[in-house]
């Protein structure tokens, strides 16, 4: 084990949590994640016993959950295992697949509201430029957010997550704090 | 005058304000002008060009006139219509546009000089002498015509932006927005309903007794209340959709809090991006005055408006009216205004059989032709088969008819069409797709249409989206109508205003016809009809139509006026949107930055990346003090760089070694596993693109690095080759850029260094030599990867780990490396180090030169095709003969400029004669003098000779020697050592 401290993306020892109205934001720091390809004509694994979803599908199992990223890739994540090696477990459930390890190139912001789905859906509009009817539970979208590529997972009714590239993560916690602020202030 | 009975106002509560520092009261439910009509005020403002006193004329986003300033200091907002500015308490409000009081302005003094200040005066005096327009003419025009002024401090206040969707974009909450908005909703659409006023109703709020057998605010609150059960429908008020833009998206913007003294924790606006699968278009008309002889007078306003305020807002201008109509919509305004109590002197129609409606005079087949009063109407002069009568009276309603609001129809060039029947433009074809307009915005000018119009649009649209509708049980509307019989100006030899926020008037619009400006678009710039903040609302089909007069043409054959958005004004503030400042556009951050930024470093922005440009210590005062250091602490020791902002791409596949074949220049499927190789990749067209470095981590996995400027477009490059130009290779591809915190590690004593951290690892150069690379643990089984490259021309590696752990890391080698006088370095160092070893870098590779230029041409594998291969033996680009140099300056204590370019000395200094120009330039510490590298005509075999290294923009000329490129090291020793 290394005697190196990691630090969160936001630059601190313990991820940040914020809450604002009915809603909480937290960075969730240890959610470990690697992508996963098809070769040519591989077929589809089922990693962990997780059936990979399709389209703008998001699907959790034991344990971990995977989300579609393009024809044939999948971006698998596992909560709590980002201090792991999880490409390198990914790789061996997933023989013949192309796996990178991603854990450190993005930032999850989970997101809550305890006021339900409609305040969850109003912070949404304000955020992105997706049909909330094509953003149910269960889907997951690229998309832009304040110019940062993100993706926007949908993990319950009332929980997204929102995924950005890790150097941004100052900037898109700002854009996601002062959204979730305005709406709490209203 | 004071209050009327009834209107929609609040009148249990009553809210201050002031105008022009005098104090005045309202109640909730006035707008600014509703509140000084209410208490007497009628004159509002000055005119643009002549000064003109001026009232409002209309009561909602169509004013021209009554243009004020809102709010002090910051929060000072200039040209807001006080006919739609809702009232609050504390408002301060402000005339604009003159010098001295309102009722005194010093520049009315232009009136009187007006029969100079004709249309395309401006264009023909100012034009000499030349030099004075830019000091002299301008300021002083811009002073006299201007609207509002601005504070110049920065906005304090937050705009937001949104994005929404719905089955169907009701914009308008008239009669006909309502229903299509009901009926829509009732079906279980997904339904927006936007309208720019604060209450639902639209036009039903100003009229007496639109709807039969129920009050219409009766009907509206029903329906309000039902709009408030259906989820399925969001309610805008204060939204003004303002723009239709391609594939079914509208920009609207919301009024948050500008009814309010401060927005508090609430956004000021807020800019919505509305995707709608169908949209209606259901606006309104505007009523449209007639010109007559000093028709600009403050009380002359539309009687649509007159009837507006008395029956809204229970306010009046005057206790006596009168009306100028050619319609008999006219009329109404006389018999609600008597309802009200108000004294009517009397209706002058121009139409020969006139009628009255109830009992009044009306003076059949009359028009007006002058009128009295400085600062506000005192009497009109009525003139009836040649004799005149001056009437007395302190408003006069004016009616021409209603053109219909049918602006967005026409944004994606929808041209509209006349029709003879209303006698105005309506909606034509080639408007924006899924957009139908409906009620008055489509012609259809009564109410009972209105209702039907809008209930049956929702229907058809819903059944496009194959949602059944039906259309509701709706109360019947009255169904009087009567086409106006066209008058557009009453002849005269006074001015007769057609636009009145741009003052013009009847006589310019017959000069620009004498000076040949027929066209619509000439007269409109020649003229200015039609611009500035209403964009001629209540102008442009009055100014088309005296022109088809003077042309002897149809109003339809002299032309049309179309529009583009904005519908009304919106702020830049809100289409900026979001943040200003620090958070202007989100940064990228290095995974070392919090440690850089407690050490005191100076960043600087690489693209959107903030990176550390170099490390002052105490005592160093110059940026050059510290830079010099760091740069001979890795020529002597050992320096540390964060270099994580350089592209990462993770390459795997079976077909990796081939697909890396095509995209670089030079062979890739040769190199070993464990090795890595610097790469180049050039253009289609030849030219040399970016450069960088693949390493061989398994037979069927790469890592690529590019530039940090280029991360993305290489990237992006990549995976358009992989998806569209070789679809049949096995490849995937990721970017890992973010994901490895990646520390440059250089100078001869990097090994030593390194040796201390790595578990256990073997960093002999017989194990790990020059380009080698691999996969490894650090500090007790920290995952990470090294890589033997050298960008400084020192023993150095790169060794990454997660990100996470960067900054660990770099505390690690600093604390492990303090006796070897490890320091950390930045941005300056790092350009430095490169310069004098003679490595390319962005200023090199600008897309204007070739891997033969660079020195690199046999990089260019003629054994293999690859992107740009074949382009780059193109005779105009292999010919090319400048290559890259070192330059020296002859004078030790010289400049090196980067940007001068190189003659030949003696050489005369022009275009024809230009051999290069340099590409970077620094101060060497290694080297004691200031160096440049360049791109040099023949540069190779020149190597001694002296150049002139031109900069003319400064003056400059400066005797420069041609050397190799590399200062440091030219054999390349310290790297392989």
């Amino acid at each position: 084990m290394t005697d190196l401290a990691p630090l969160t993306a936001l630059g601190a020892a313990a991820p940040r949590v914020t809450r604002l109205g009915s809603f909480t934001l937290s960075e969730n720091a240890d959610l470990a994640l690697a992508s996963l390809a098809l070769r040519r004509g591989g077929e589809t694994p089922a990693p962990f016993g997780l059936a990979l979803p399709g389209p703008a599908g998001w699907t959790a199992g034991e344990g971990v959950a995977a989300f579609w990223t393009g024809p044939g890739q999948w971006m698998v994540e596992a909560p709590g295992r980002a201090a792991e090696d999880f490409a390198a477990a990914l790789r061996a459930e997933a023989p013949g697949a192309s796996v990178t390890e991603q854990t450190d190139g993005w930032t999850a912001v989970e997101i809550v509201s305890a006021a339900g789905e409609g305040l969850a859906e109003r912070l949404l509009a304000k955020l992105v430029n997706l049909d909330p009817a094509s953003l149910v539970p269960g889907r997951a979208r690229r998309t832009g957010l304040e110019h940062m590529g993100v993706f926007v997972i949908r993990r319950a009714p009332e929980h997204f997550a929102v995924l950005g590239a890790r150097s941004s993560a100052a900037s898109l916690w700002h854009a996601l704090e002062a959204a979730a602020g305005r709406i709490a202030a209203a | 005058m004071t209050r009327l009975t009834g209107g929609l106002i609040d009148r249990g509560r009553k809210l201050h304000f002031t105008f022009d520092g005098k104090a005045f009261s309202g109640h909730p439910g006035d707008t600014l002008a509703s509140a000084l009509l209410a208490n007497g005020t009628v004159l509002m403002g000055r005119s643009f060009k002549y000064h003109r006193p001026r009232g409002p004329i209309s009561a909602g986003s169509e004013e021209p006139n009554a243009l004020v300033e809102l709010r002090t200091g910051a929060r000072t907002e200039p040209n807001t219509r006080a006919t739609v500015a809702e009232l609050y308490d504390g408002l301060d409000a402000r005339s604009q546009n003159r010098m001295g009081s309102l009722a005194f302005d010093l520049l009315g003094v232009n009136d009187l000089v007006s029969p100079f200040l004709t249309a395309g005066f401006y264009y023909k005096t100012f034009m000499w002498p030349r030099a004075f327009w830019e000091k002299l003419y301008e300021p002083a025009i811009r002073r006299a015509a201007g609207l509002g002024s601005l504070s110049f401090e920065p906005d304090p206040d937050a705009y937001d932006k949104g994005f929404l969707h719905c089955d169907l974009l009701v914009i308008g909450a008239g009669p006909a927005g309502l229903a299509a908005a009901l009926t829509a909703a009732r079906a279980g659409a997904r339904v927006i309903l936007a309208d720019e006023d604060f209450r639902l109703g639209g036009r039903l709020l100003a009229e007496s007794a639109p709807l039969e057998g129920v009050a219409a605010a009766d009907w509206i609150a029903g329906l309000e209340a039902e709009f408030a059960s259906l989820p399925n429908l969001r309610v805008m008020r204060r939204t003004t959709v303002w723009g239709a833009f391609d594939h079914g998206i509208y920009g609207a913007v919301e009024r948050v809090a500008d009814h309010l003294p401060v927005p508090g924790g609430l956004p000021r606006q807020t800019l919505w991006r509305i995707t709608a699968r169908r949209a209606i278009l259901a606006a309104g008309a505007t009523e449209r005055p007639i010109a007559f002889a000093d028709n600009d007078r403050p009380g002359i306003m539309l009687a649509g408006a007159l009837r507006a305020y008395a029956n809204r807002w229970a306010a009046c201008p005057a206790k006596r009216v009168a009306v100028f109509t050619n319609n008999d919509d006219g009329h109404r305004t006389v018999l609600d205004l008597r309802a009200k109590g108000v004294e009517v002197a009397g209706v002058i129609d121009p139409r020969a059989g006139a009628k009255p409606l109830g009992d009044y005079r009306v003076f059949a087949g009359g028009r007006v032709t002058g009128t009295r009063g400085r600062l506000g109407l005192k009497s009109v002069e009525v003139t009836t088969d040649g004799r005149s009568e001056w009437l007395d009276c302190g408003a006069l309603g004016v009616s021409g008819g209603w053109n219909p609001n049918l602006h967005l129809a026409s944004h994606h060039r929808g041209r509209p069409v006349w029709n003879d029947a209303i006698q105005a433009f309506v909606p034509g074809e080639g408007g924006p797709v899924g957009l139908l307009a409906v009620g008055a915005a489509a012609g259809e000018m009564t109410t009972a249409g209105a209702l039907e119009g809008g209930a049956r649009a929702a229907v058809e649209a819903l059944g496009a989206l194959g949602i059944d509708a039906s259309a509701p049980e709706l109360p019947r509307g009255t169904d009087s109508f009567a086409a106006p019989e066209p008058l557009w100006h009453v002849p005269g030899k006074r001015r007769a205003w057609v636009d009145f926020q741009n003052d013009v008037t009847v006589k310019d619009i017959r000069l620009a016809h004498q000076e040949n400006m027929r066209p619509v678009e000439h007269l409109k710039r020649w003229t200015t009809l039609g611009m500035a903040t209403d964009q001629g609302k209540t102008a442009n089909v009055t100014g088309l139509a005296v022109m088809a007069e003077l042309t002897g043409r149809r109003i339809p054959e002299t032309g049309t006026t179309i529009f583009r958005p904005p519908y009304t004004g919106v702020a830049l503030s809100v289409l900026g949107g979001g943040d200003t400042g620090a958070h202007f556009r989100p940064r990228r951050l290095t995974p070392t930055h919090s440690w850089a930024e407690s050490r005191g470093a100076v960043f600087t922005e690489v693209g959107p990346w903030m990176r550390a440009q170099y490390f002052p210590r105490p005592g160093e005062t110059e940026w050059r003090q510290s830079v010099d250091r760091e740069v001979l602490a890795v020529r002597s020791g050992v320096g540390l760089c964060d270099v994580t902002t350089l592209g990462k791409v993770d390459v795997q596949g079976a077909d990796a070694g081939a697909f890396l074949d095509r995209l670089y220049c030079n062979a890739m499927a040769s190199l070993k596993v464990g090795m890595v190789r610097y790469g180049l990749m050039l253009r289609e067209d030849g030219q040399a693109w970016d450069d960088g470095t693949c390493a061989r981590l398994a037979e069927d996995h790469y890592v690529v690095t590019t530039t940090t400027a280029n991360a993305v477009p290489i990237f992006r490059h990549m995976e358009f080759a992989r998806q569209c130009l070789w679809p049949e290779l096995d490849v995937q591809l990721i970017s890992t850029t973010d994901a490895w915190a990646q520390i440059a590690v250089a100078g001869p004593k990097a090994r030593v260094l390194l040796e201390r951290v790595v578990d256990g690892f073997d960093l002999s150069n017989e194990t790990f030599p020059f380009m080698a690379c691999a996969s490894l643990t650090v500090a007790g089984g920290l995952r990470a990867r090294l890589f033997r490259i050298s960008f400084s021309g020192e023993l150095a590696y790169e060794i990454a780990v997660p990100a996470r752990y960067g900054a660990a890391l770099m505390e690690r080698l600093m604390e492990k490396g303090a006796d070897l006088g490890v320091a950390p370095y930045g941005t300056e160092a790092l350009g430095v180090l490169r310069i004098e070893k003679g490595h390319a870098a962005g200023n090199e590779l600008n897309g204007q030169t070739t891997a033969r230029m660079l020195g690199l041409g046999r990089m260019v594998s003629a054994k293999k095709d690859s992107i740009g291969a074949v382009m780059s033996r193109r005779e105009g680009l292999a010919a090319d003969r400048r290559v890259l140099v070192g330059l020296q300056p002859v004078d030790p204590v010289g400049p090196v400029v980067a940007g001068s370019h190189l003659f030949a000395e003696g050489a005369e200094r022009r275009t024809e004669t230009d051999e290069g120009w340099i590409t970077s330039a620094c101060y060497s510490p290694h080297v004691g003098a200031a160096i440049g590298l360049g791109f040099l005509e023949g540069g190779a075999e020149r190597m001694g000779e002296v150049v002139i290294a031109a900069n003319p923009l400064q003056g400059q000329a400066t005797r420069v020697r041609v050397v190799s490129a590399h200062f440091v090291d030219p054999e390349g020793g310290r790297l392989r050592d």
